[in-house]
């Protein structure tokens, strides 16, 4: 990926840019968790409501999906949450990179989300039970065959996990590069800094409105897409999380894929 | 009209190769590597229209269930987010396989 997309401007040698980055992202988060609960007061001053504010959103979600007992699971989800976004967001900096554009750090988040969730349910209802919930409720000679897709199904989750947030973020920032590249020094505006009347009119007009583009649109879009990445991420979670409590088969609504 | 289009298509999928074989072997370069090109760029126009549609569709109803039933804007609102997450990602796989074949290019 190198052949477009510059490197960021702090890297620690050795280590890929990805695990710098995380690291990053955690000394933030623990500082802002630590400096804000270091004095927790009843009735909350500025930076305690700002975090209450956040993590009630993840309350209110999670009483939506998984019910008053889903409380339990907050710390998970809303950490989950909470790096994915400050991860999104930080790749969007010019100069930094996002952990979330690489597929190792979307994999762990899956891969964690994936045992929880069996963990959750295990614990919920026991092994056998468990298991027992994946055959359906479905006649005898069907129970093998669902057996079968429904690991399948289950197999999925974590790869599309994975892929969705991977390819969201390393397609946008595809795109920014692309687009950086074209109005760049190598592109229109070194063509309007090259002399001669038709670069500089065209080049430096080319240049101005594709600036104005990428700024405009391009930029509040990857935003946009960077909660939503976010918030799909953490949806899903719950869902999968509600499905392994209440057993799988009363509810299909959004299990597949 | 269908015969050009016939044509340049067959056109767009030949010349890489006719340039390469002309180009020769011995420069190093398989002769996979501008099909890659081309399966990265068909594939994604394929995916991402056909994924726009099924989009479509899907919004469409929740603006209709929306406008019905007001009350429940929340939670149809919340649904068809999950489901045009579920409905991206295909799209988003063939994303993932252009840029495998883009930049990663495991067949030479």
């Amino acid at each position: 990926m190198e052949i477009i997309e510059q490197p960021p401007v702090f890297r620690l040698p050795g280590i890929p840019d990805q695990v710098t980055y995380t690291w990053l992202l955690l000394v933030i988060l623990t500082g802002i968790a630590f400096v804000v609960s270091r004095r927790v007061e009843l009735v909350p001053r500025t930076s305690q409501n700002v975090v209450e504010l956040v993590l009630l959103q993840f309350q209110g979600l999670i009483d939506d999906v998984i019910g008053p007992e889903g409380r339990a699971y907050l710390p998970l989800i809303a950490t989950l949450g909470l790096f994915i976004l400050s991860g999104n967001l930080i790749g969007l900096v010019p100069g930094l990179a996002g952990p979330t554009a690489n597929l190792n750090t979307t994999a762990a988040c899956a891969l964690v989300v994936f045992c929880a969730y069996h963990y959750i349910g295990i614990r919920r209802h026991g092994p056998l039970t468990y298991l027992r919930h994946f055959m359906g409720p479905v006649p005898w000679w069907l129970k093998g065959p669902m057996f079968v897709i429904e690991m399948i199904s289950h197999l999925a989750r974590p790869l599309s996990l994975t892929l969705r947030l991977f390819g969201n973020m390393l397609g946008g920032h595809i795109l920014l590069a692309i687009m950086f590249f074209l109005m760049g020094l190598d592109g229109l505006i070194g063509w309007a800094l090259s002399g001669g009347a038709t670069g500089i009119i065209l080049g430096g007009l080319g240049g101005a409105l594709m600036a104005a583009f990428t700024i405009g649109f391009i930029y509040p879009l990857k935003l946009l897409v960077s909660f939503l990445q976010a918030f799909i991420f953490v949806m899903l979670t719950m869902l999968y999380i509600s499905g392994a409590i209440e057993g799988h088969g009363e509810e299909h609504g959004f299990e597949h894929d | 009209m269908r015969r050009s289009l016939i044509l340049a298509g067959l056109t767009v999928l030949g010349v890489p190769g006719v340039a390469l074989a002309a180009e020769g072997a011995g420069t190093g370069g398989g002769w996979i590597g501008p099909f890659a090109v081309i399966a990265a760029g068909l594939g994604m126009a394929i995916a991402s229209g056909l994924c726009g549609l099924g989009q479509g569709r899907a919004v469409a109803a929740a603006v209709e269930a929306m406008g019905r039933q007001p009350g429940a804007a929340a939670r149809i609102q919340t649904a068809m987010i999950i489901g045009l997450a579920l409905i991206e990602s295909l799209a988003i796989y063939m994303l993932v396989i252009g840029i495998i074949l883009l930049f990663v290019q495991p067949i030479k």
